[in-house]
């Protein structure tokens, strides 16, 4: 038999965790929000002139590593290249490299090495 | 050729062009439009002929021009230069004919050793018979470079850099992973030539001649097929796709 007063303890220790993990978790507080207000959220300058990238952002943002990481190897093995989803098309409307892949890369930690290599039309 | 038969390809060139542009629903095509999308096909066979009669002694125009088209790197030791084609010479050994020299390259083997020695598949045969190396996944192993019996594959022993000559559509390559000749692979998808054959029509005595061996009305399948042509090799059972002629 589960005692009440072991059920009020369980309750007070977990719903502390709960609300802390809550309040880390940055995806909840940008889902909540998405303002520029929030702190922690990085927003990035919109390309001149446009309004929406290929795909919607969220998507990108999400899936754009994967996204670009196929296509790399269709591009190298079958031979397939698609203009418009290509890298190089990307840089067609983010002309800054600093203000668009590295300073969200640096924000999230990550160093991706595409540039070592490949080049950044400036 | 007969009536009928122009009558039909006209209506099969009709159906393609109209294929082409078939639009399903907003935004969704039957078949993506040429310029826009383009994929290497299984029924090609790219190959080069060389024609050592015209290929001068004196000429690099073809070594130059891949050097500067590729970024292919000199580092200044001639033990680990890069080199994705070169002039080299050719004796009898025998010595009852004349030795020449002529641009020895990748030969795209329809066998190639260096695939099937690739431990990570890095190597591989693309589906119109290019072999390349997909420097995303090349660990540097040099199995390749010994499994080659053209030496035609270099490793990258240090870092390069991008300069202002660079040429932009074509990447560098970081260090240690092994690189060679890809019959100027991104050209091909654009529609171009190999930038040796290129130059070599340009500067040189027109040496060099690529195409579509698959292709019967292609200049090469034609000289192939009447001209006496030799490989490099050929006892070894790689099939190289670089012929030459007059050897």
């Amino acid at each position: 038999m589960l005692r009440f007063s072991s059920l009020v303890r369980f309750v007070l220790t977990v719903l502390p965790i709960a609300v802390g993990l809550l309040w880390l978790n940055p995806s909840l507080v940008m889902a909540s929000d998405g303002q520029e207000h929030v702190p922690g959220a990085l927003r990035l300058e919109m390309p001149a002139g446009k309004k929406e990238c290929v795909k919607p952002t969220e998507w990108m943002r999400r899936n754009h590593m994967d996204f670009l990481k196929h296509n790399r190897d269709m591009a190298v093995r079958e031979g397939v290249r698609v203009t418009s989803d290509s890298l190089k098309n990307c840089t067609t409307c983010h002309t800054s490299r600093e203000k668009f892949c590295d300073r969200c890369h640096t924000y999230a930690g990550v160093a991706p090495n595409c540039f070592e290599c490949h080049h950044y039309p400036k | 050729m007969t009536m009928a038969t122009i009558e039909r390809r006209a209506v099969l060139g009709l159906g393609g062009a109209l294929a082409a542009g078939v639009t399903l629903a907003p935004g969704i095509t039957l078949l993506a439009a040429p310029a826009e999308r383009t994929e290497a096909s299984a029924g090609r066979r790219w190959a080069m002929l060389i024609d050592s009669t015209q290929c001068t002694n004196s000429c690099t125009a073809c070594t130059t021009a891949c050097r500067k088209e590729n970024n292919v790197p000199l580092f200044g030791e001639p033990s680990r230069d890069v080199h994705w084609i070169r002039k080299v010479e050719l004796r009898d050994k025998d010595q009852r004919r004349p030795s020449v020299q002529v641009p020895v390259l990748c030969n795209h083997c329809e066998n190639p050793p260096c695939v099937h020695v690739c431990p990570t598949e890095a190597s591989f045969i693309r589906k119109d018979g290019i072999v390349l190396v997909d420097m995303h996944r090349c660990i540097g192993c040099r199995y390749c470079i010994i499994a080659c019996p053209y030496k035609a594959r270099s490793l990258v022993y240090h870092e390069t850099r991008r300069t202002d000559e660079s040429n932009p559509n074509v990447p560098i390559r970081s260090k240690g992973v092994v690189e060679k000749c890809t019959f100027c692979v991104h050209r091909l998808d654009d529609g171009q030539e190999p930038a040796c054959v290129e130059a070599c029509k340009k500067e040189g005595k027109g040496a060099m001649l690529f195409g579509d061996l698959n292709d019967p009305r292609s200049e090469i399948a034609k000289r192939v097929h009447t001209v006496a042509t030799k490989t490099i090799r050929p006892d070894l059972g790689l099939k190289p796709r670089v012929y030459y002629q007059g050897l």
